[in-house]
Formats: structure tokens, C-alpha cells, sequence
């Protein structure tokens, strides 16, 4: 037999065996070349076997973050329509100088509103000075945990409403907290932040973050909790997570017979999104 | 699902979500393309960071001739790796890092998978350049032989002689290492 021919029938075997056919199979279509072809489809399944490395868990959720970012850097010029003529931090001084002028009534009515509501960029942009002037990383994490608790409550709100499109815009925040949230976590691990924490230092004011949490039904006694119900250390972050994870992914999931047709699609999503989510916000907490 | 012309024309207008779908459906390939070629869990990580911000900075530069956007993200890897091995060439004695394995395996299992790597990188540095190219792009971020042909510019008939010449070498390789 010519090499060429012997090289060809070699080829469809190995691409058989990279579909998944068993060696055996692959071997039984060419009996007159099973001799040969034996040792070397061997040996591609050890070379396949062994090449077969995953990247760590935390190491993607960190690379998904820095590129997110990167991209939001790369867009924000076409993305900004309010203050894209303002560099970042005379944004963050007009968000703070709107809210401090807008005073607590205003702050306080934009934190229930929801996004088909006026108030809403307040809302979305206290969060952001919010989470700007909390320096701990455990806060930002329980405060990454509570703005995606908003979320799934927007969601909520907007597929009842049956608007799809405001439902694909609040799962991608969903998304970005719980990667953001993935991040802090992974973060609080390399710098050993872990059981011993000390109390968390509640920013005053910061009761403007519970009112819209979806109903919780996990019960944890009170461990790892402090004032409010608030997680003091990682563990009592884990708790809250799992609450969450538990939670919010089911209650969407109930409301799928009950939506719009129109709106299914986009709750599917939402769904799929707080599912992997939470899991890996969990699996980084493990 | 939208082809990936479409995604990387969407990506080319700055849309955020053609270019997250773009980043995820590569990700996992070029991890372990070049986790293979460097031989270095950390290193592989940096460079495959790297790989995604120089295709976001130059994604506006791609052009659709016959090659596919794969194909031009595992040239940006390929590039990177190249580099990489020619400046730290010191490097490939570097041990493998114990997390180089596939995640969710048990200890003993992981152990072995471990041994598996490293003995396929030795195996490896007896080949070619281009035969552990093919290597790595075939069985490593499983691309098809017309993708590799794509990403190292030969046709595919060149590649198949590669890929089996490169076969033929580790098995015997490998035997050696056994024995």
C-alpha cells in the first residue's frame, strides 16, 4: 500500500477518534491496516489524554473580568451618554455631587426603583460610588452579592411586564456583578482573608441596599452574620451566596409558565446566566 | 447561533456581546494550546491573557480572506509562544506546575494525568518546531487539519504528513521512555 493511501486512512481513524469512536471500532473498518494503525491511534489517545488540561476556575473568572474591563475601555467612547465627555473621575465627583445636591430622599427612592424608572441611572450609579468608597474586599463582595439580588429582583419585575429587552440589559449587570463578584472572592483567597475576619465595617447609609432583596428562604441561625443579617466573614459571604444560589435561579425558573411568550427566551437566559453564576461564585468560595 | 463571520463583524463595531461569545468559544483552545507549547501553568495563563487583549486592540485589523478568525487568534498565540521560548529558552526545565492537570480529577488520577504531561513534553521536544505545532493545534485545541493548515500556512496534505510523521516520532519516543 502506497504511504499516501496508508496516511489517509490513518487520518480518518484519528478524526473518527477525536469524535469519540473507540479505537476498536476505528481498527475494525481497516483490518488489513489494524497492525499498524493500532500503535499510532494509541498513542494519539495517550497525546489527547494527556494535553486535555482545563485552565483553573479562578484563573478564568479573573481573565473574564480584566477582558470585560479592557473591552468596556475599548467601547466606552460610543457607550457614554452622559458623561462620556468627562474623564473617570469627574464622573465619580458629578455622581457624588448629583446625590449629595438630590440629597438622601432622592438616593433613597432611586435605591427601590426599577429600570423602567427615571431614577434608575441614580440607582445604578450609587452602586458604583458605593462599591468606589468601600476599600475592604469582603464589603465589596457582600455588596457585589446584594446589587445581584437587585438584579434578579429587576428581572423579575421587567418579564412580568414582558419587556425582553430591558430583561437581556439587567442579565448582563447580573452577570457582571457575579464575575465581579467571582473576582473579590478569588481575591479575599490569595490574600488570606478567610474565617478570621474581623466584624464588617457597615458603611452608615448602607440600609438602602436590603429593601429589594428577593425573598430568602435558606436559614442559617444567624452564623456568620452581623447587624441587619449582613455576612461578618467569608463564611457568613457563603451563606448569603448559597442562599442566593438557591433562591434566585428557582424563583425565575417558577415564573417561566407565567411570562409572555416573547419574554421566555430572554428569562432562559437570565436563568442560565444566575445558575453558572452562583456556581461559580460558589465553587471560588469552596 | 450566529456564524463567526458575523461575530467578528459585530465585534469589529465595538459590540460588546459579539466579542464576549468570541473571547468564550476560544478561550479553553488557546489555554491549552499554549499550556502545551510552555510547558508552564503560569506562563500559559500571562500569554493567554495577553493573546485576548492584543486580539481586542487589533481586531479592527482582520480581514476576512479565506482564513478563518481562529485561525488568526492561534497565530497570535503562536507568536506569543514564539517569542516567549526564544527569549526564556532556559525555561523548558522549568517543573511542571502541579495544577497543570485537568481540574476535577482525583488525587491519584491527577497524579497520573501529571506524569502523562510531563512525559508528553518530553516527548515533544524531540520533534520539529512545526510537528509540535500540529501537535498542539490538533490534539491539544482539537482544530481541524483545514484550521491548522489556516494557522500555520501550509496545505493540508503538508499538515497530514506532519501530523503523522510527528505520531510516528513520539511513539517511538515514548517506547524508548517506557523501556
Amino acid at each position: 500500500m502506497k504511504q499516501k493511501e496508508f496516511d489517509n486512512i490513518f487520518d480518518e481513524c484519528l478524526e473518527r477518534i477525536l469524535d469519540g469512536e473507540t479505537l476498536e471500532q476505528c481498527l475494525a473498518r481497516y483490518p488489513e491496516q489494524a497492525a499498524e494503525l493500532k500503535p499510532l491511534l494509541e498513542t494519539v489517545l495517550a497525546v489527547k489524554e494527556a494535553s486535555a488540561v482545563e485552565p483553573r476556575p479562578e484563573f478564568k473568572a479573573r481573565a473574564r473580568y480584566q477582558f470585560r474591563s479592557a473591552l468596556q475601555e475599548k467601547v466606552a467612547p460610543q457607550r457614554r451618554p452622559f458623561f462620556g465627555w468627562l474623564p473617570r473621575w469627574a464622573t465619580a465627583l458629578a455622581i457624588v455631587l448629583v446625590v449629595l445636591l438630590a440629597g438622601g430622599g432622592t438616593v433613597a427612592a432611586a435605591s427601590n426603583s426599577m429600570p423602567d424608572s427615571i431614577l434608575y441611572p441614580v440607582k445604578l450609579a450609587t452602586e458604583n460610588v458605593q462599591l468606589a468608597l468601600t476599600t475592604s474586599d469582603l464589603d465589596k463582595a457582600r455588596l457585589c452579592a446584594n446589587f445581584a439580588d437587585r438584579r434578579v429582583t429587576e428581572i423579575i419585575y421587567m418579564a412580568e411586564r414582558g419587556d425582553a429587552r430591558r430583561v437581556e440589559e439587567i442579565t448582563e449587570r447580573l452577570d457582571d456583578r457575579l464575575e465581579t463578584l467571582v473576582v473579590l472572592v478569588s481575591e479575599l483567597e490569595a490574600n488570606g482573608a478567610g474565617e478570621a475576619e474581623a466584624m464588617l465595617s457597615l458603611p452608615d447609609g448602607d440600609a438602602d441596599v436590603a429593601p429589594t432583596e428577593p425573598p430568602a428562604v435558606v436559614e442559617d441561625g444567624g452564623r456568620g452574620r452581623g447587624r441587619h443579617g449582613q455576612p461578618r466573614n467569608r463564611a457568613g459571604l457563603k451563606l448569603v451566596v448559597a442562599g442566593s444560589a438557591a433562591n434566585n435561579p428557582a424563583v425565575l425558573r417558577a415564573m417561566l409558565k407565567d411570562v409572555p411568550q416573547s419574554v421566555r427566551g430572554a428569562l432562559m437566559e437570565a436563568i442560565e446566566v444566575s445558575e453558572e453564576g452562583y456556581a461559580r461564585v460558589l465553587a471560588t468560595l469552596e | 447561533m450566529p456564524s463567526e463571520e458575523s461575530l467578528v463583524r459585530r465585534a469589529q463595531k465595538n459590540d460588546q456581546e459579539a466579542f464576549a461569545q468570541l473571547y468564550e468559544e476560544h478561550f479553553d483552545k488557546i489555554y491549552r494550546y499554549l499550556a502545551l507549547r510552555v510547558g508552564n501553568e503560569m506562563e500559559a495563563e500571562d500569554m493567554t491573557q495577553q493573546v485576548f487583549l492584543k486580539a481586542l486592540q487589533s481586531i479592527s485589523s482582520f480581514r476576512w480572506k479565506g482564513v478563518p478568525f481562529s485561525a488568526w487568534l492561534f497565530r497570535i498565540a503562536h507568536n506569543q509562544a514564539v517569542d516567549h521560548l526564544r527569549k526564556k529558552k532556559k525555561r523548558s526545565s522549568v517543573p511542571l506546575d502541579d495544577s497543570l492537570v485537568a481540574s476535577g480529577d482525583s488525587p491519584h488520577a491527577a497524579t497520573e494525568l501529571k506524569m502523562d504531561i510531563e512525559r508528553l513534553l518530553k516527548a515533544t521536544k524531540r520533534l520539529t518546531e512545526a510537528q509540535r505545532e500540529v501537535i498542539s493545534l490538533r490534539f491539544s485545541s482539537e482544530l481541524s487539519i483545514a484550521q491548522v493548515a489556516k494557522v500555520m500556512g501550509k496545505s493540508e496534505g503538508a499538515i497530514k504528513a506532519l501530523q503523522h510523521s510527528a505520531v510516528v516520532a513520539l511513539r517511538r519516543t515514548m517506547l524508548v521512555t517506557e523501556q
